[in-house]
């Protein structure tokens, strides 16, 4: 059977595995936009929180993923719960490194013309110096995405969803004739998606990044 | 100099230059003496190494009193746990040095003038592989190789060589231009120039890829398993393949410790090994 029949013939268990792998790394990926801009937030104007955030979550990047899987089955069991935490803590770095380097980068004086003309805390957080900061946090998304998509794989190794199951049934039965392509419609599958991505978050960066800085 | 001399030039308000002069020529002549860097404080001396053996006696104590089951002892006797780490730390080792000595000359040549068309062709590529997920390409290799540890290596390799090299390729890029051509102006061949000035420059870059590609490599090569290539990842395979916890946990507490050893003596070795005149400034 040919790559193309293969997929033919196998078109919906594929693009099931695809909607689930994209809506699992989407999913994880809002909790962790909205975890690590809130720690970027919380952390950016003192210096060691600030550096003590990036440090956490840099360490966990040092973890290897199937070892970060394997210490959570003990704890939350196989499937859905390892996969979700596991990608939400790996999509945290990039976010909270460029919050915090986005925060701390916007200009002293605009913030104090915000304060001058009676904006609050809260208000100067999310007219100014978020929309300002949004840039550079976007670009840590389009990061945490791209490497969310490749750890997500390797989760379903713990009965977790999505194309990674393609890849693991092709190496279960490897020497059969559908091991190629079984691991090639996977692995490609998460590279189309990747892309997707990456072309939305481009789209999303458009409508979204204010007129005024954009460049 | 040169940059207060082009400011000049293409400064066409009166007014606006005398400021710029007025405001550079008020400033202390750069800071004299910045305070050393190369001192590593007690934290990052102790930190990590304080929290490994935390991580270490914790599991130890764990596995002195759990109960193993036959299948579990099974998987862990006969100094299968210590093989599985050396495998482990083989594969990173080797696949770190490939890497190193492949990515880095790639990188410094696709710098050169002659190459420098090549280098957005080469930096897409990057970003495209970057999209590529490990486990597939492991699999990939290991149905085209055959199943064995040559399969996992080569995979690993490939897996860290794109980001050390747009690394490589972005730190030298981001050398002021200025000194190079200072360089070239004392009358120093392109050769000098890249040995004498170019790659002390870079030396730090370099130190961070050697330890991107070492963090990167300890993790992939818990995949090496899937190739049949050994390593810690074997242990977690077979711990969530019989559902036997304390062969997984061992597995996993290894691998972590394993990474972040080796992050922390990497991060050491980028503060001992960057050149003295760098240090300023940092």
């Amino acid at each position: 059977m040919s790559f193309w029949e293969y997929v033919g013939n196998r078109h919906q268990q594929l693009l099931t595995d695809a909607y689930q792998h994209a809506s699992a790394v989407f999913q994880c990926m809002v909790l962790a936009t909205l975890i690590g801009v809130l720690l970027g937030v919380v952390t950016y104007r003192s210096d060691w929180a600030g550096n003590l955030a990036t440090t956490a979550t840099s360490t966990i990047l040092t973890v290897p993923s199937l070892a970060m899987i394997g210490l959570l089955i003990p704890v939350v069991g196989l499937g859905v719960p390892p996969t979700v935490i596991a990608l939400t803590l790996y999509g945290l770095l990039p976010i909270v490194r460029n919050s915090i380097v986005g925060l701390r980068g916007v200009d002293p004086s605009l913030v104090d013309a915000a304060k001058g003309i009676g904006m609050s805390r809260v208000m100067r957080l999310a007219r100014v110096e978020l929309p300002l900061a949004w840039p550079p946090i976007l670009t840590g998304i389009r990061v945490s995405t791209q490497m969310l998509m490749g750890i997500a794989a390797i989760a379903a190794y713990a009965s977790g969803p999505g194309l990674g199951n393609e890849i693991f049934r092709g190496l279960a039965s490897l020497g059969s004739k559908n091991a190629l392509n079984q691991v090639l419609s996977g692995t490609l599958g998460i590279i189309v998606l990747a892309l997707l991505f990456d072309a939305a978050y481009v789209l999303l960066g458009r409508l979204t990044i204010p007129r005024g800085i954009r460049v | 100099m040169s940059t207060r001399e082009r400011d000049d030039r293409l400064d066409d308000g009166a007014d606006d230059r005398l400021d710029d002069r007025l405001d550079q020529e008020g400033e202390p002549p750069a800071p004299p003496a910045a305070p050393p860097r190369r001192r590593i404080g007690w934290q990052k001396l102790t930190l990590v190494p304080a929290f490994l053996v935390v991580m270490l006696l914790a599991t130890w104590l764990w596995f002195a009193q759990a109960e193993l089951d036959p299948l579990s002892e099974n998987a862990l006797a006969d100094g299968q746990v210590s093989k599985a780490l050396w495998q482990h730390i083989q594969l990173t080792v080797i696949s770190t040095f490939f890497v190193l000595i492949i990515a880095i000359p790639l990188g410094i040549l696709l710098t050169r003038p002659a190459f420098r068309k090549a280098t957005p062709v080469a930096m897409t590529f990057a970003n495209m592989g970057q999209a590529t997920p490990a486990i597939g390409l492991l699999a990939l290799l290991v149905i085209w190789l055959g199943i064995g540890r040559r399969a996992a290596l080569i995979g690993i390799i490939a897996y860290a060589i794109l980001p050390v090299l747009s690394n490589t390729i972005a730190g030298l890029k981001a050398n002021d231009p200025s000194l190079l051509e200072a360089a070239r102006g004392i009358g120093m061949s392109p050769l000098g120039v890249l040995n004498r000035v170019e790659l002390p420059l870079a030396v730090p870059l370099i130190l961070a890829g050697v330890r991107t590609a070492l963090v990167l490599n300890v993790g992939t090569a818990t995949l090496a398993t899937f190739g049949g290539g050994g390593g810690l990842g074997v242990l977690i395979t077979t711990g969530i393949t019989n559902q036997r916890m304390p062969v997984l946990v061992l597995g996993s507490v290894l691998t972590v410790a394993l990474a972040l050893l080796v992050d922390w003596l990497a991060s050491l070795a980028e503060v001992l090994l960057r050149p003295r005149g760098l240090e300023v400034g940092q």
